[in-house]
């Protein structure tokens, strides 16, 4: 990953965003979001004020002598200049903005196998990975010395978890919106991907992927819990009914599950 | 037909006096007023006749049709939304709401097929029946019988996929069908699903049907003087779209055949863990992305015309405009990856489709300026065509700017499978539909003759567009809710709650526009030829609604304007006139007709036959029957449930329906005739037949691309060699019958030799022999599969069997599909058919030596390799 991080000179490095999933993500998204509302008023407000100024009747006439006429050959109306500046303006925009993501997605994909790397902000630098398969209509964990859980994923606080996700049936996807984290689970192939714990509680795990009756439903969860408590849990030295999932995540469903 | 005899010679470029628009129309030959008497003769009932609307073969009545049946759609596949919304009124647990879990899917499912296919497409399709033979020039499609077919075929598909409901539930598995939860295993609605995929299936026949119509329509009918890229915007959009539905939905058509297979066959493709759902992921998209053009372009089109008629300005840069839609059709092939950036696909590939999924959306931007651009210096008038396109323009922008979050694969990452992209794909394609009312609205008063309340039609543009963004804007809001759920985040129930009022409102604004169509068709206030200022398209110096054969003579734009030459013009005196160089130097062709008549001495073409009608009648009881099959060995692992005998009956009657319309079609006398004079380029020396043969045979290669590629897909994730398991050792059958195929394509041409010296029995022999080397052909594979099955290689005995079965099998059809052909042949040949016209002879020889192709392929693929 330092070779791809060097190929971006130094200041654009500082440009580009990096972080946990959470972190990139809302970088990323806010960018997008302003600039994207922001072109889009302008190209509305300016449709909608060219409609108002050229409206008929609006006093004007702009004749030159070439009003189209009923059975012409199609032709050009106009030379278009200011067609190409604006659309090398939106161009100019959209490609920079991707590029610019670009390499964020370079490290993001650089993280989810391997040691993270230190822009990910965590002090462990040891991955937990945990392979996780799908399954009409739960998941199902296996820690890294053999443990399994159905439903319940318990990862240590301030840790980069690593998911290697397939599935025993359907298609499905497995999302954990807290952590912006997600991947498909495809029969026969396995996805990677990866997150970083953070705030200890319990949030919700949720399918992305139409898989069947029980989709709505196929929620399972994860616990953040302190490291001493996760190792506790992998060891069965604890179970989960002891494990502190207090910090319950604010208004979501309690009709699931 | 007065006074125009002679071409109107205007000054070149449009008349460069500027007169009022109203005068315009007066300038243009009036219609002929006699032109309506002469229809009852071909056989035509009248238009208040039930009969007419199942036998007409004319384009306009077509696409009457289609409108009419695809408006019916939209109120189905609204009202499954409308449920959907009641659902999602609040959060809710699997057993609250109006819908369970399963019915719940099956809405989904169901809407967004239902809205897609037998919507949006086919409204789009309606207009294009009915404009785009106007725009250019045309009589009617080049082959108006089968035009009926599409029609029929749509309409039985849609039927098809009604009754899937009543088979124990429809399909259940979102309207992209991942596998593999679109096999029977995962399927509690067995049968129903069959059907419904089966329904698409004949949809997808009839889409294939009207792409190689249009496109020989469209390359071999213009007039005179209408190049390639001076059509019409509408009818260059509708050109482009049936480009890419002739390709894509060969692909789609591939993924539906082995999925109907997997279904009724018990093969496994999609079950198997080697590959299954990813290969349908690639298959599926493959279609999926064209797809999504083939239904926004006709609306680009709308928007297009109708900008520049209610702006009166020509549109800014309309050659980059369609320069831009012919490289988004191109790319539109090459970006299916961005929708698998979660699959296991490496980060070479994900880049290489962000690269192209960015490419492909900057045509749209210089679309949308140049749409902008248009209104400059306009003289706008608010009218309800306008207030729709305009609207459409508003909502594609934002479906736009919010498309390019998704593009950016870090945000995709997130927002796959949220209401983000729900939010954002309605903005798009209900934004295209948005258009498509307006083109409606725009072409209503030509296709009645009658105008309908302005003040109706913009309270309901009103209704529609503030119910549009209170329905779809919230998504956008409360975006972190998962997609085909009902059991979302409590705390986004108020934005949910809007957006299910705003359904209702959009829902409620089409009662106004129905209200508004259907009263005015009585009351409203006649129009004449041209109700819009500024128009400028063919359609619009025709009458109101137009003749039935179109045009009062032969339309020509040879002097730079649209003008109609008398029909008995003779052809020399047509050719003298210096226009034409001019022509030929820019690229076009003008040529002369088949025959060395310029005179149109018929003048009685065919516009009736009941035979579409039965002939896609036929194969609806067909399908019917198909998804009744089950697999002859199928456990309820594969395929619960048994077949269902009574659909499997009724599949046997509707092949002797199909089978005696057939035959009755090919033996029916119907006239068609092509203009004398038309602009044909490049198509200039390929007859219709030809060209819609070699526009079909496109397609099939794509078929059978996809076929082929599957195999390779699947062999290629189990391991080409180690993984795979070659189980025919014995490759001497498949040898014998490559023999027996090639000696076969030498024999098609004996005969075509033959009948071009006129020698009947030598034609019927070389016929014959054809005949007889193809059964043989299929003998040896009778044989052939019999000892595979004893020693239990069966379809359904794994991944190897499966596709060898199935692609072979694929071709196997295609033999007897011109095995049938060739018995036809035979027997008008005895009839002393084609002495001197090898023609037909020679078109079936096209459709037979690619069979023959397809069959060097297969042979190494599956017996050597
Ligand atoms: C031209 C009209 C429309 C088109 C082409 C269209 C298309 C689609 C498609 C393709 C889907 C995805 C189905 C799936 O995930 O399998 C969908 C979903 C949906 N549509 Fe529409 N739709 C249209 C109009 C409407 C209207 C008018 C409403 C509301 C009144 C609506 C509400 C919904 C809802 C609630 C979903 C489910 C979203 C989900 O849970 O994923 N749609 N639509
Ligand atoms: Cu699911
Ligand atoms: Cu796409």
């Amino acid at each position: 990953m330092i070779g791809y991080a060097s190929l971006l000179s130094v200041p654009l490095q500082q440009l580009v965003p990096r972080g946990t999933r959470v972190t990139v993500f809302q970088n990323i998204f806010w960018v997008f979001l302003v600039l994207g509302t922001l072109v889009g008023i302008v190209v509305i407000g300016y449709m909608f004020w060219n409609a108002y100024r050229y409206r008929d009747g609006n006093g004007k006439d702009y004749d030159d002598g070439d009003l189209p006429q009923l059975g012409e050959i199609p032709k050009d109306g106009g030379k278009g200049r200011k067609l190409f500046l604006s659309f090398g303006l939106s161009a100019i925009i959209v490609i920079s903005l991707i590029v610019w993501t670009y390499g964020t997605l370079l490290f993001v994909e650089g993280q989810d196998t391997g040691q993270p790397s230190s822009d990910v902000g965590v002090e462990n630098k040891d991955p937990v990975v945990v392979d996780t398969t799908g399954y009409r209509f739960n998941w199902s964990f296996e820690y890294e010395n053999g443990k399994e859980t159905n439903g319940r994923l318990v990862v240590p606080e301030g840790r980069v978890v690593q998911l290697r996700v397939t599935s025993d049936d359907v298609f499905h996807n497995l999302g954990i919106p807290k952590y912006r984290v997600k991947t498909d689970a495809i029969p026969g192939e396995t996805t990677r991907s990866w997150f970083v714990a953070e705030d200890p509680g319990r949030y919700r795990i949720i399918c992305y992927e139409l898989c069947g009756q029980g989709h709505s439903g196929m929620i399972a969860y994860i616990h953040v819990v302190p490291q001493e408590e996760y190792e506790q849990f992998i060891n069965n030295e604890s179970s989960l009914s002891e494990i502190s999932a207090s910090d319950d995540e604010s208004g979501r469903l309690a009709a699931a599950r | 037909m007065s006074d125009n005899d002679q071409p109107r010679t205007a000054t070149d470029g449009g008349t460069a006096d500027a007169e009022a628009s109203a005068e315009v129309t007066e300038e243009l030959p009036a219609p002929g007023v006699g032109e309506t008497e002469d229809h009852e003769e071909h056989a035509l009932p009248s238009l208040g006749s039930v009969k007419r609307w199942f036998v007409t073969t004319n384009h306009k009545d077509v696409g009457i049709l289609y409108i009419v049946t695809s408006l019916f759609f939209l109120v189905f596949g609204g009202t499954l939304a409308l449920l959907m919304r009641i659902q999602l009124w609040q959060p809710r647990a699997a057993a609250g709401g109006p819908l369970d879990a399963l019915a719940y899917n099956q809405a989904v499912s169901a809407h967004g097929l239902i809205m897609v296919f037998w919507f949006i497409s086919p409204f789009a399709f309606g207009l294009a029946n009915y404009l785009v033979p106007l725009q250019i020039g045309a009589k009617d499609l080049s082959f108006p019988r089968l035009n009926a077919v599409s029609y029929w075929l749509y309409l039985f598909s849609g039927l098809l996929f009604g009754i899937s409901f009543f088979q124990g539930g429809t399909f259940a598995g979102g309207w992209t069908m991942y596998a593999p939860l679109n096999v029977p295993k995962y399927m509690p609605t067995a049968i129903g699903s069959t059907m419904a995929v089966l329904a698409l299936a004949l949809f997808v026949a009839s889409v294939t049907v009207s792409s190689v119509n249009f496109l020989t329509t469209m390359y071999r009918m213009r007039a005179e003087g209408l190049k390639m890229r001076k059509l019409p915007v509408f009818s260059s959009s509708i050109l482009l779209t049936v480009w890419m539905m002739l390709f894509a939905f060969a692909a789609l058509l591939a993924a539906l055949l082995i999925l109907t297979s997997d279904h009724v066959l018990g093969t496994q493709y999609f079950l198997s863990p080697e590959g299954g759902s990813l290969l349908w992921t690639h298959l599926f998209w493959f279609f999926g992305h064209p797809e999504v053009y083939i239904v926004f372009f006709p609306a680009l089109g709308v928007m297009a015309e109708v900008f520049q008629t209610f702006t009166g300005r020509r549109l800014v840069g309309r050659k980059w405009f369609i320069a831009s839609m012919v490289l988004v059709a191109l790319q539109s092939f090459i970006v299916w990856m961005h929708h698998m950036f979660l699959t296991a696909i490496n980060l070479e590939v994900k880049t290489l489709f962000m690269a192209t999924t960015i490419g492909i959306s900057l045509p749209f931007d210089l679309m949308v300026f140049s749409l902008i651009y248009t209104m400059i210096k306009g003289r706008i008038r608010f009218t309800t065509p306008f207030l729709f396109s305009f609207g459409a323009l508003v909502l594609f922008i934002i479906g736009g700017i919010t498309g390019v979050f998704l593009g950016a694969v870090v945000l995709d990452y997130e927002m796959r499978g949220t209401y983000w992209v729900v939010a954002h794909f309605h903005y798009v394609m209900v934004g295209g539909a948005t258009a498509l009312f307006g083109g409606l609205y725009y072409w209503y008063p030509k296709m009645t003759g009658k105008m309908y309340d302005q003040l109706l039609g913009k309270v309901h543009f009103v209704m529609y567009f503030v119910g549009f963004n209170l329905l779809y804007f919230p998504m956008f809001v409360v975006w972190e809710t998962p997609r085909r759920v009902f059991n979302y985040n409590p705390a986004f129930t108020p934005w949910h709650q809007a957006a299910t009022i705003g359904g209702f409102l959009l829902g409620a604004s089409f009662l106004v526009m129905f209200y508004n169509l259907f009263v005015s068709l009585r009351t409203g206030e006649d129009v004449g030829d041209n109700p819009w200022a500024y128009a400028t398209s063919a359609e619009w110096a025709v009458s109101s609604p137009p003749p039935l054969e179109n045009f009062p003579g032969i339309p020509s734009y040879r002097g730079g304007t649209l003008s109609f030459l008398d029909d008995v013009v003779p052809a020399s005196e047509v050719e003298t006139d210096g226009g034409q160089e001019a022509i030929e130097a820019d690229g076009g062709e003008v040529v002369e007709p088949d025959g060395v008549y310029a005179t149109h001495d018929h003048g009685h073409d065919s516009h009736a036959s009941i035979w579409p009608f039965g002939i896609s009648l036929g194969m609806f009881l067909t399908f019917l029957g198909i998804a009744g099959l089950r697999p002859p060995d199928s456990t309820d692992l594969v395929a619960p449930g048994a077949a269902d005998p009574v659909l499997v009956g009724v599949g046997g009657v509707g092949l002797v329906v199909l089978g005696v319309s057939l035959f009755a079609m090919a033996r029916e006398p119907f006239y068609t005739s092509e203009a004398p004079i038309a602009e044909r380029w490049p198509y200039a020396h390929v007859e219709k037949v030809k060209l819609g043969v070699w526009m079909f045979l496109g397609s099939d290669v794509i078929l059978f691309g996809a076929f082929i590629g599957s195999y390779v897909f699947m062999r290629f994730n189990a391991g080409w060699v180690e993984g795979w398991h070659v189980f025919i050792e014995n490759p001497i059958p498949g040898l014998m019958n490559t023999y027996l195929l090639l000696t076969s394509s030498f024999s098609v041409v004996l005969a075509m030799v033959a009948a071009r010296k006129r020698n009947t029995p030598g034609v019927i022999a070389s016929l014959l022999t054809t005949f007889m080397l193809g059964v043989g052909f299929l003998i040896n594979k009778y044989i052939e599969w019999s000892h595979l099955f004893h020693e239990g290689h069966t379809p359904s005995a794994g991944i190897e069997e499966s596709t060898f079965f199935l692609t072979t099998g694929l071709h196997a059809l295609h033999v007897i599909s011109g095995l049938v052909i060739l018995l036809y042949l035979a027997w008008r040949a005895w009839g002393g058919a084609y002495l001197g016209e090898d023609e037909p002879i020679e078109y079936f020889g096209l459709y037979w030596h690619f069979v023959d192709i397809v069959w060097l392929f297969l042979f190494p693929l599956f017996y050597i390799l």
